[in-house]
């Protein structure tokens, strides 16, 4: 099989990419995270099937369709959906009300309702910084940051329903098998570097979020550009550690040998790209081996900084961990980072259908913490300016009642609050409105693809011409409609 | 949204300020055209235009013009002027539609709607320069049915073509040589020489059984010198059962099979695998392609319905199901689009599914066209409406045999006669203790838990020690005859539909369940200028409407231009590794060209008269010299045809994530060819990967090594948790049909090769094997290795290479020999040799 140049241009929604994709027809091929093929081995050998061109990687670093205000991307991601009316959409119109039987309209998990029993908040709220925000006392650090921070009162998305509603935020569409926000990055952007995913995703240490593997999936697109789950303790990334019994100068001798068998091969088909492609593969992985661990080793931060991500308090330790890696990972050049707070099901996430008090109370604490360490570390080593922020879950939640009894609330996808903060982001302003209640967004409503075109538009992409052609349509993350960025936050 | 919530919104609407301010003074026509150009225009600027005027149009609507704003965009007619609330424009701005509320940023104030209602009751009045021509263009480009277009070459009837003369006919083995050859002629290109017979037999088990061949075969091949030594090889592949475990791949790719729902539950499908199982069956008896289709289609609805047709419909229950939707009516319509979608790209290669919500943008496949369609399916009943019972009553049926319903009754009746027999024997015993009890004893009793511990204090004072004993024994009996049943009847996973009669069906506007267009009656499309369907009447009482039976006899009548030469292309895609088109499940206007127009008809011609039998098709490629050409480069056809559009050579492939598997545990001795069909079986997951599942490791089992040794195909497939080596390794998508397969180069797949738990197990196995067969010399266990590894006998130079590696295992890093030996085994399930064919 035998790869077809591809031009040079980056041609994302021309016919380049779509007659590259036909032509190959089952070798879409290329070695992810091209770092190895430096120019002297590229000259030497990888050219494409013309013997001339070339060859070139599907994830080398590409440029963007205009100059990026952010080249990194953090999504925190609140599994479960945190309500908006108990953190940032704060509702004075509901004080006194807690109890009171009132006309709304909601649809969660428990189908749609007219009325309700309202629910007040159990938290108080104070404004903040310059700006003014209104943060409730769930997050005495992070209130500390607003000025920095765009909230986005007025979100909404297609589906109530966890599933569907993950799938949304995390791939635009409520159907499976689309692909997900980082991996356009890495489709769009490639990898800058060579030796480290360019999209990663950390799972909450509880467990990973329903439709598992869905929520990080390339789709249609081929799986290079899906996300590489990179894990807080042990071996980092699947695979990376030696088999037993192996050590490194066995392994060492184990890949020259190997790679004397695969030139030898190589010899009488030096036309095939994916043979020398596949060669340097195994060089990439053993230096990966040791990047990676690297990359991911906390050990060699200070104390201070440690204490800045909550590594001081067993609750936060976790998630500041996470963001620390963040930060380092953005660091050496990894394009998307996705953590997740929350995992599993029930209250191991944010999904409060029970106990709002005690659940709000136990996610806060993990994560307030360690979200206003990532901002202050990012500010303080001129990363802020460069790297995207994205905070919130896959909806919000109701005003009223899930139950006869108790403070729980359902899910809330007609209004809920994200926020964005640092990759060009105006800090200290916010965007919409939720009515009364909370119960639904009124101003300036936005919807999940507002926000997806956001990121993208910082990212240097813009969000109505990245495509990908698959089965008969050049396919965008934000759908065939399009979809503006938020300007108000830009 | 349901309708019930549509018309309560309805409601809501007649109490709104639209229809509050119905009694209006009535405006003389110049009064009407002012309350226009200083209320409506106004507003339709300023909230409107950014999307639907000028040159940005969204939606295809234009709002700059009354030609525009009448004309109505791609969900239809903006405006009703004999029912104005019930115009499309006016539902929008009252966010009465979920999905069109607008303008999307917020709603306007209710006195800026009654302006726009007002003037929509009036009748549109405008200004001059607002009536014209402004966006009166035509909505899209999309292509239209035209004699032009229906004279696309994949839309003409196939005709067989003459077999084409050739400059050298040394070369050619059969005709489809000559067709290939006739264009290298054209080209001044020649064809590569014949491959080495190891590579040639390699290709061939590879292709037809997805294995590698066995050192016997090899030894077989090589030593039959005469020249039907290949056809020979070619009919053996063919007869043997791995035959269909490895075409049957293929096909599960098409029809996007995968054992589980998706979403949230990602609840497995019940029964499932008898669907992967007819799919082989079907292959390995070479049963006709338009049998197969009809039955996948409308295996219930054929005039004999046996349990292998019912099995076959399982087709319809192999997609994504949301058991817990937003919106059921939908829901709904997104099932029946998968049915739609994965019908048309799969047996004709067209895109219809894009024609959803609007005319399709690059084939002449009208919205009608794709509800007409559609029709054809709107009666199944869902999966299930959400948990296990509804999937039970809608999808799933017995497929037992009146002989096998006649053994079980027998069985139910004798199992329940001898459990009343033991419960008359308990309670009469039951009865005889009762006067024992004291006190207390008496309501604790009335527990069944409760009777042996308190009868026991009894014995044997007050009850004797036999008679306590038999009451134990009774007990334990009963409990076994209860846990025990007899095994239940047969059952499959099916397509069920709501009787005989069929719910109207429209176009729905812009894909939207709630928002019916036109009606339309099933019919095909109709660019392919076909016949009217022939419905058969169902019989009263009948369990379905016959439409989808209709629908398969006209997809396998042999006058449909696409069925014959889409299945023709995919034959040869799987054969040679890319298709004659290249994308074939798009045959359409921009579907890529044929590079073989004439081969790709003459072989569906073939295929059509020789009965709609694969395995003729395969022999036939198989053997030809085409198929025999060597992998090798040449200078001439690197320059002239970099890409091989025109078969100068055979394209080497790498192999699939189930090749790989299988032959890593074919090369070690461990695959269990032997047993097929059943159940799907677990292999083992890294915990690192079940940890990414919102609760690590559930839907995932254990099956014992001999199980877990099966073939690939036979491997559960969950689409939340997909086996980590087929993932790496380029697996099909499971949620839409995978046509192609990408092939990537990845660190992450050197890694998994390299220190994953598969490959090292399996290692470890290799060495236990090749020890066990070449003993301790270290050269002929190098050799063992390779051989099998590559089914060619190394050179001596490999070997020495091989040496030297455990040797310095040994010596210098001090790994015991059985170390050493196991990362050499390693290392040949690493080699491009084992991973690419030429």
């Amino acid at each position: 099989m035998t790869n077809q140049p591809i031009s040079s241009r980056p041609g994302f929604c021309g016919r380049t990419r779509r007659e590259f994709l036909w032509e190959t027809g089952a070798g879409f091929t290329g070695v992810a995270l091209s770092g190895l093929l430096d120019e002297g081995f590229l000259n030497q050998q990888a050219v494409a099937a013309d013997g001339t061109t070339r060859w070139q990687n599907p994830l080398r670093a590409k440029d963007p369709h205009f100059d990026p205000k952010a080249t990194n991307v953090i999504f925190l991601y609140m599994y479960g959906g945190p309500s908006h009316i108990d953190t940032f959409d704060y509702k004075p119109r509901m004080k006194g009300m807690d109890g009171k039987t009132v006309d709304v309209k909601t649809f969660g998990r428990g189908g749609r309702k007219n009325k309700g029993r309202i629910v007040e908040t159990r938290w108080n709220f104070k404004q903040h910084g310059q700006c003014g925000q209104w943060v409730s006392d769930l997050f005495p650090h992070f209130s500390t940051c607003v000025d920095d921070v765009a909230f986005l009162h007025s979100m909404t998305a297609d589906s109530p329903i966890h599933g569907s509603a993950m799938l949304m935020m995390n791939s635009g569409k409520i159907l499976s098998g689309s692909p997900c926000l980082g991996s356009w990055m890495n489709y769009g952007l490639g990898s800058v570097n060579e030796n480290l995913p360019g999209f990663v995703v950390m799972l909450d240490p509880r467990g990973g979020p329903i439709s598992g593997a869905k929520n990080w999936s390339a789709g249609y697109m081929p799986a290079n550009y899906q996300a590489t789950l990179v894990r807080a303790q042990g071996s980092p990334i699947l695979n990376l550690k030696l088999p037993s019994g192996l050590n490194q100068s066995m392994q060492r001798r184990l890949l020259d040998t190997l790679r004397a068998y695969n030139e030898q091969h190589r010899v009488k088909r030096s036309d095939n790209s994916d043979l020398a492609a596949r060669i340097a593969s195994y060089e990439l992985a053993y230096k990966m081996q040791t990047t990676a661990p690297e990359a991911t080793d906390l050990s060699s931060e200070t104390e201070a900084t440690q204490k800045m991500y909550g590594l001081d308090r067993k609750e936060s330790t976790p998630f500041g961990s996470q963001c620390l890696m963040a930060r380092r990972l953005v660091e050496r050049g990894v394009r998307f980072v996705q953590i997740y707070s929350g995992g599993n099901h029930n209250d191991a996430n944010w999904d409060a259908h029970g106990d709002l008090k005690r659940n709000h109370d136990m996610h806060a604490l993990e994560t307030d913490k360690p979200i206003t360490g990532l901002i202050n570390d990012l500010k303080q080593r001129g990363l802020f300016e460069k790297t995207l922020v994205v905070w919130g879950g896959e909806f919000g939640r109701q005003p009223t009642a899930e139950y006869a009894k108790g403070t729980g609330r359902d899910h809330n996808s007609y209004g809920f609050t994200m926020w964005m903060a640092g990759g060009g982001i105006k800090g200290g302003t916010s965007v919409g409105k939720t009515d009364e209640l909370g119960s639904r967004a009124v101003e300036d409503r936005l919807h999940v693809r507002n926000l997806h075109a956001t990121v993208l538009q910082q990212m240097g992409l813009d969000p109505n011409r990245l495509s990908y052609f698959f089965n008969g349509l050049d396919r965008k993350l934000v759908g065939v409609e399009g979809a503006e960025p938020i300007h108000q936050i830009i | 949204m349901n309708r019930s919530v549509v018309t309560a919104w309805f409601a809501c609407a007649l109490l709104s300020p639209v229809l509050a301010e119905a009694a209006d003074p009535v405006l003389s026509p110049r009064e009407q055209v002012a309350f226009f150009s200083s209320k409506v225009k106004p507003l339709l600027v300023k909230r409107c235009f950014k999307c639907h005027g000028g040159t940005k149009i969204k939606g295809g609507l234009h709002l700059d013009s009354r030609s525009g704003i009448m004309k109505g965009g791609d969900s239809g007619q903006a405006i009703n002027l004999k029912r104005p609330l019930k115009s499309l424009l006016l539902e929008a701005v009252n966010y009465e539609l979920e999905g069109y509320e607008m303008p999307p940023s917020g709603k306007l104030p209710a006195e800026q709607i009654a302006i726009l209602a007002r003037w929509v009751r009036m009748g549109l009045p405008v200004t001059p320069d607002f009536s014209g021509k402004i966006g009166n263009q035509p909505r899209s480009a999309s292509p239209m049915v035209t004699p032009e277009t229906k004279r696309f070459w994949s839309f003409q009837p196939v005709k067989r073509p003459a077999v084409p003369a050739v400059r050298d006919r040394r070369r050619v083995i059969n005709s489809i040589d000559a067709f290939v050859q006739s264009r290298l002629d054209a080209a001044g290109l020649t064809p590569a020489a014949p491959v080495s017979r190891v590579a040639l037999l390699r290709r061939a088990s590879y292709d037809l059984t997805g294995l590698p061949p066995t050192p016997a075969e090899v030894e077989d091949f090589l030593a039959d010198q005469s020249p039907r030594a290949f056809e020979r090889v070619v009919d053996r592949l063919l007869d043997s059962p791995h035959y269909g475990e490895r075409w049957a791949r293929h096909w599960l790719d098409l029809v996007r099979y995968a054992e589980t729902n998706s979403y949230e539950r990602d609840g497995a499908k019940p029964f499932v695998w008898r669907y992967r199982d007819y799919v082989i069956r079907s292959l390995n008896a070479d049963k006709p392609f338009d049998q197969f289709t009809r039955e996948q289609l409308a295996g219930d609805e054929l005039d004999t319905v046996t349990p292998e047709t019912q099995i076959a419909t399982g087709y319809y229950r192999l997609g994504i199901w949301q058991d817990e939707p937003v919106d059921r009516e939908q829901e709904l319509f997104e099932d029946l689009d998968d049915h739609v979608r994965t019908t048309g790209e799969v047996f004709l290669g067209l895109t219809v599914g894009c024609a959803r919500c609007h005319e399709h943008k690059l084939d002449p496949i009208s919205q009608r066209d794709y509800y007409r369609l559609l029709a054809f399916f709107r009666n199944i009943r869902r999966y299930g409406v959400r948990g296990r019972n509804t999937v039970e009553s809608a999808s799933i049926t017995s497929i037992a045999s009146e002989a096998d319903r006649k053994k079980n009754q027998k069985l139910v009746v004798q199992h329940q006669q001898e459990l009343k027999v033991i419960q008359r024997e308990i309670r009469e015993f039951l009865v005889t203790v009762k006067p024992l009890l004291k006190g207390g004893e008496v309501d604790d009793f009335k527990r069944e838990k409760n009777r042996v511990p308190i009868l026991k204090k009894k014995v044997p004072g007050k009850l004797p020690r036999a008679k306590f004993d038999a009451y134990v024994k009774l007990v334990a009996r009963r409990d076994r005859l209860r846990k025990y049943k007899p095994p239940g009847l047969a059952v499959a996973l099916v397509v069920k539909e709501n009787g005989p009669t069929v719910p109207q069906s429209y176009v729905q506007i812009r894909g939207n369940a709630h928002a019916r267009g036109e009606k339309v009656e099933p019919g095909f499309l109709e660019i392919l200028s076909p016949p009217k369907p022939n419905i058969r009447p169902p019989a009263k009482g009948a369990k379905s409407s016959n439409r989808r039976r209709a629908l398969a006899e006209w997809i396998t009548t042999p006058s449909n231009p696409l069925t014959a030469r889409v299945l023709a292309n995919r034959l040869w895609q799987y054969h040679f590794g890319r298709g004659i088109v290249r994308s074939p499940n798009n045959f359409g206007l921009q579907g890529r060209p044929p590079t073989h127009p004439r081969l790709l008809d003459w072989l569906a011609s073939e295929l059509v008269d020789g009965g709609w039998k694969l395995k003729r098709m395969h022999r036939l490629i198989m053997l030809s010299a085409t198929y025999r050409m060597s992998s090798a480069p040449s200078q001439a056809g690197l320059k002239a045809d970099p890409t091989n559009n025109l078969f100068w050579r055979f394209d080497m492939r790498r192999l699939s994530a189930e090749e790989i598997r299988d032959s890593v545990l074919a090369v070690n001795g461990a695959l269990n060819r032997g047993k097929m069909f059943g159940p799907s079986i677990y292999t083992i997951i890294p915990n690192e990967i079940k940890h990414g599942q919102s609760q690590p490791g559930s839907g995932w089992g254990n099956s014992p090594p001999a199980e877990r040794n099966r073939r690939s195909i036979y491997v559960h497939v969950k689409r939340s948790l997909v086996v980590p080596m087929f993932e790496t390794f380029d697996g099909a998508d499971l949620d839409t049909s995978c046509p192609v397969r990408f092939t990537t180069t990845q660190p992450t797949q050197s890694l998994a090769l390299l220190n994953g738990q598969f490959s090292n197990r399996e290692a470890e196995v290799f060495a236990r094997l090749v020890r066990g067969q070449a003993g301790k010399d270290r050269a002929k266990q190098v050799t063992l290795a390779l051989s099998r590894a590559t089914q060619r006998r190394p050179t001596e130079k490999e070997v020495r290479r091989g040496v030297a590696l455990i040797e310095a295992l040994e010596k210098q890093d001090k790994a015991s020999p059985e170390q050493a030996l196991k990362y050499f085994c390693l290392l040949t399930l690493n080699l491009n040799e084992f991973l690419y064919l030429d």
